[in-house]
């Protein structure tokens, strides 16, 4: 194994980026806290492209499920890569935690079951964690990692709340008129400033060429158009249709909180009522459903 | 004298599959039947070859209504590009109903090689939807 991918801690405390050790000696500067939430994944395109050596990854259910995704598009060789599973039991907001205790007092912060330990200042403080938790992991189904070589400890249990909030916000968008509708999303995508943020993270946007990056043809406009934007927001939810693992990583890093997982959530619920459920990543052999058919499907058209 | 046209014509880009709906169209146009003329027809080898972003891209550009027109199931000249034409299609008129269009904009039709009548059927009452709906102003490009 010529390198580990895991996370070590920045200079702050809300600070735990993707780091690759290729010393051994270095193993101790790697940590596993509240914020260890940024996915690995999407780094070992770039190293089985560059490098022929194996390489180790540290993964979350939510990464785990990524990995899965790579191998299913073909992408990943499974061989040149040693999977050590780490059960999760949620990753803490920043925002959250910022909103609550003076920033600039906080010092550590510690998940401990199900409490949040923060120091602050010199004082320690307990909280209930779930309050603290980012929005995508208190969702979390599957906080388990689903493949992996090695796991490092005993698995944990799946929230409560998992499966009641799934859809709410996108039922709760559904419900909206039609041009209430449109002008929701228009005030969500106005704020998109296109960095492809979403798409860089996502383990299911790995296209070797993306679309959107292609200069011919050319289907994304440079210009800060509103239908350009709303077209791009539609074939990156399309592309990742049925493909989509719900880990929730486009909406967390997007800078201007476009709520892109009402966008992935809604195209798994229509994916899920009318061809059956399925859940992608969790099986790195089956059929996405848009990459198959039944003689029987029903249409949303009229098929007279 | 400037022109004053109080009818909104609308544009429609419709994608016809070559194996039935562009034959279908044919025969419409041999059997001397008159459909609207706001449809501009786009031939593609299959239904299952309309990328979603041509439906989007053709908004944006100007249509304010798009029609995929292609085998009924089961007939498909490919064996089964309509199968995935009718999954693929079916999300994606959801979605755009999702996104606060007006769902009758995008509209997924099976028009067989034999079907001249229905083809023109269709054409007409596409158009008239579309009439009344008005222009699309909400995926057009403001270039």
């Amino acid at each position: 194994m010529a390198a580990v991918i895991g996370w070590r801690k920045k200079d702050f405390w809300w600070q735990s980026p993707v780091v690759f050790l290729e010393d051994p000696a270095a193993a101790h500067r790697l940590v596993w806290d509240p914020f260890t939430v940024y996915s690995p994944v999407k780094f070992l395109l770039e190293w089985q492209a560059s490098c022929a050596a194996k390489v180790g990854i540290f993964v979350k259910g939510c990464d785990s499920r990524g990995i899965n995704r790579l191998l299913q598009d073909k992408r990943l060789e499974r061989e040149r890569v040693v999977v050590y599973g780490v059960p999760c039991g949620g990753k803490a907001d920043a925002e959250k935690i910022r909103a609550s205790f003076p920033a600039k007092g906080i010092k550590d912060v510690t998940l401990l079951g199900e409490q949040l330990v923060l120091t602050v200042g010199d004082r320690e403080v307990r909280v209930a964690a779930e309050a603290y938790l980012l929005d995508k992991c208190l969702t979390c189904r599957h906080p388990n990692p689903v493949v992996y070589d090695k796991l490092l400890w005993e698995e944990v249990l799946p929230r409560q709340r998992a499966d009641e909030s799934r859809f709410a916000r996108v039922q709760a968008v559904a419900s909206l008129a039609t041009e209430e509708r449109f002008f929701y999303w228009q005030r969500q995508f106005e704020r998109c400033i296109r960095c492809f943020a979403c798409r860089n993270t996502c383990p299911a946007c790995n296209c070797r060429v993306c679309i959107f990056d292609q200069a011919e043809p050319r289907w994304l406009g440079k210009a800060n158009d509103p239908a350009d934007t709303l077209n791009y927001h539609i074939i990156r939810a399309f592309h990742v249709a049925g493909r989509c693992f719900e880990c929730g990583e486009c909406e967390r890093i997007c800078p201007a909180g476009v709520p892109l997982q009402e966008l992935n959530r809604k195209l798994i619920k229509d994916i899920n009522e009318a061809y059956g459920d399925y859940e992608a990543g969790l099986d790195a052999t089956d059929q996405p459903p848009l990459g198959t058919y039944r003689g029987e499907d029903p249409a949303g058209f009229d098929e007279s | 004298m400037p022109v004053v046209n109080e009818r909104f014509e609308p544009l429609i880009v419709a994608f016809c599959c070559n194996w039935c709906s562009y034959a279908g169209a044919d025969l419409a146009g041999i059997s001397r039947m008159s459909y609207a003329s706001n449809v501009r027809i786009i031939r593609v080898p299959c239904s299952s070859r309309v990328n979603p972003g041509f439906i989007i891209r053709a908004f944006q550009r100007g249509a304010d209504g798009v029609l995929v027109a292609g085998c009924h199931p089961g007939d498909c000249h490919y064996h089964s590009g309509n199968f995935f034409t009718r999954r693929r299609l079916t999300v994606l008129k959801q979605m755009i109903e999702y996104l606060g269009i007006e769902p009758q904009r995008f509209q997924v039709r099976w028009i067989s090689g034999s079907e001249g009548a229905k083809f023109a059927m269709v054409m007409n009452s596409v158009a008239e939807e579309i009439r009344l709906l008005g222009p699309n102003r909400k995926l057009r490009d403001v270039r």
